[in-house]
């Protein structure tokens, strides 16, 4: 069972073509792997599935519904959550104030209840601050303790837990990770593995698409892998399979090291 | 208990001093007073953390005696209907100042057409009672709305535009208000909007001289509770409504907007409700303002006021409750209280800005942490 269907996918810049007739698709509990060089659309491809640019061409299927045109914000809504390469976390905002507005869209209290009915918002807000200690121990048992510690507060590592727990308040069926091992050095590369893991084995029935440079990270977590280069899927498979192709070693490594 | 009440009553004992002391040698001790105050605060760490602790403790005991301060002022400031009148004016801000720090502290949404709004609400009770006939009461629960309805017109613009551009859009906005004022026929042009009809609620009118427990107070203390009430309402509204998911989307949109949206927050509803509740207050402060002076004319609502809201939020500290509170109440009275001063209002108000955003950016009393409790 396809969750995810992406066919023809073409996103312009001006005259730049920044992705070109990508067919991406991802199953029910399917992890899947993309790697790419620099400016190979990586990114593209998430901010085009999430709505944050309008594709020029192509089709993208998510379960029943057809995400293109759609709005940023109801994307989300339908399932899908994301992380991003540079950070965005509230830095200003406590711990539990960043991943709680994962939770917003699924709240059931309204304005009348923050101001009138008090009972009803304070119960969901404690239900929700629970929620999201329960998701930050997950992956350290030190860090529930420090969720009304502002997140400017916390070592990189610990932001790039916080911004996947964000992502995961919401419930989604997808989650699309954006080389969540930037900027990490490899023993905390080795931790957001173990991270990686316990979200699997959590939600086993989450989909997940993960960009990654790092391709030790990239051969641990994905059942597949898709490998862009100028836009253009130039191989899918196994990582084993895409790894030894000539066309990515070359976009990786440049013509002379390929025949080599 | 006592520990909260006593150091309440000393704020208050030194505030009302420091308004009524005529004499410069009674000045100068009260000065010395407030600074000594300050000092021990300063340099007892030990006595600030007792402090804190039972203002944290006593939160019930805390509310309770500042209320009934608050509510004791008029009787304070007896002698002095000016006083009494400033005080009011003071309490307005508190309204304004509450809507707007939703808009520009919590929402990112620098709106610097504070006045325009006010002067939304002032003009519409004053055409409304004057040229319509309607009760001043009437007019006041009605003119918030109109500054709620030509806010929404003006929200395309603001969902189009940020930061320093949305900024500009709204000192437009205070400039367009002010030449239409002065110009339109049916808002009187430069002479405004004279002979307000003042509040009547139960046949009993606003300027009357209330007596309460046989003492007799100046008129202006009707106005004072009115807009006692209507602070302490706004800040009860916009303190639930900070606490809660709004504050809480709001904030986000005002840090992340690409991180908000893709977490599912809708960019137009959270940008278009903080800017409509927001308009509310303070069209609702404009409202009071007109009922209590009895005339609005352009000059009432020029540029000049928008940037001393701005400067009662940012004193206080962006996005926090209370600290509009305290702005508002140390803003509003202090050129008052040195005449040569009223001049310069506006150069004062100016250098608090600068002095606040290079120094202490985060307002004398910041924004904590929503604890959700």
């Amino acid at each position: 069972m396809r969750l995810l269907e992406v066919q023809g996918l073409g996103v312009r810049f001006g005259g730049l073509v920044a992705l070109d007739a990508v067919d991406v698709a991802v199953g029910e509990g399917e992890t899947l792997g993309v790697i790419g060089p620099n400016g190979s659309g990586k990114t593209t491809l998430f901010n085009a599935l999430t709505g944050l640019y309008a594709p020029a061409a192509g089709r993208i299927r998510f379960g029943e519904h057809d995400l293109v045109g759609l709005e940023t914000h109801r994307i989300a809504r339908l399932g899908i959550a994301r992380t991003f390469q540079a950070s965005r976390l509230c830095l200003g905002l406590s711990v539990f104030d960043n991943i709680l507005i994962g939770m917003h869209a699924r709240r059931r209290s309204g304005l009348l209840d923050a101001v009138v009915r008090r009972g009803r918002l304070r119960a969901e807000m404690r239900e929700a601050v629970e929620r999201a200690a329960h998701l930050l121990a997950l992956f350290s048992r030190e860090l529930p303790a420090r969720g009304f510690e502002r997140v400017g507060q916390l070592p990189q590592i610990d932001r790039r837990r916080v911004e996947i727990c964000r992502a995961l308040a919401s419930r989604p069926r997808l989650l699309l990770l954006d080389e969540p091992s930037a900027g990490m050095n490899p023993e905390e590369t080795a931790e957001l593995m173990r991270d990686l893991a316990v979200v699997r084995e959590e939600m086993p029935g989450l989909s997940m698409i993960v960009i990654e440079h790092d391709m030790f990270v990239i051969e641990g977590v994905s059942q597949r892998v898709v490998a862009l280069n100028y836009g253009r899927k130039i191989a899918e498979g196994p990582f084993a399979a895409v790894a030894a192709h000539a066309e990515v070693r070359e976009a990786y490594l440049g013509r002379e090291s390929a025949r080599a | 208990m006592f520990l909260v009440w006593l150091a309440e009553l000393i704020v208050f004992a030194l505030v009302v001093a420091g308004i009524l002391s005529e004499r410069p040698a009674a000045l100068a001790a009260t000065g010395a007073a407030l600074v000594a105050a300050a000092l021990l605060l300063r340099l007892a760490p030990g006595l600030r953390r007792r402090l804190a602790e039972a203002f944290a403790a006593e939160r019930g005991a805390a509310l309770a005696g500042g209320a009934a301060l608050a509510l004791a002022l008029p009787f304070a400031l007896r002698a002095s209907p000016y006083w009494t009148f400033v005080a009011a004016l003071a309490l307005l801000y508190v309204t304004i100042g509450q809507g707007l720090n939703l808009q520009i502290g919590s929402a990112g949404l620098i709106n610097l057409a504070g006045a325009a709004f006010a002067g939304l609400g002032g003009y519409t009770v004053g055409l409304l009672t004057v040229s319509a006939g309607w009760p001043a009461w009437a007019a006041v629960l009605a003119a918030p709305w109109v500054a709620v309805v030509v806010g929404t017109l003006l929200f395309v613009p603001i969902l189009k535009t940020r930061g320093h551009y949305l900024a500009l859009v709204t000192i437009a906005f205070v400039f367009i208000f002010n030449i239409l004022m002065n110009n339109l026929e049916f808002t009187g042009g430069p002479q405004g909007i004279k002979n307000i009809p003042t509040l009547r609620l139960l046949g009993y009118a606003f300027t009357a001289k209330p007596v309460v427990f046989g003492v007799e107070l100046p008129a202006h203390a009707n106005f004072y509770y009115a807009a006692l009430l209507t602070a302490a309402v706004a800040t009860a509204v916009l303190r639930r409504l900070h606490d809660g998911w709004l504050g809480l989307v709001l904030n986000t949109l005002r840090d992340d907007e690409i991180a908000a949206r893709c977490a599912g927050v809708s960019v137009t509803r959270g940008k278009l409700l903080a800017f409509c509740i927001g308009n509310f207050f303070i069209g609702l402060g404009g409202a009071l303002y007109a009922v209590m002076v009895g005339f609005v004319s352009p000059p009432d609502f020029d540029f000049g006021y928008s940037l001393i809201m701005l400067s009662v939020i940012i004193i206080g500290g962006v996005d926090s409750i209370p600290g509009v509170v305290l702005g508002a109440c140390l803003l509003l009275p202090l050129p008052e209280r040195f005449r040569f001063l009223h001049e310069y209002r506006l150069l004062l108000y100016g250098l608090v800005i600068m002095f606040m955003l290079l120094y202490r950016p985060q307002g004398l009393w910041p924004v904590g942490i929503r604890r959700y409790r």
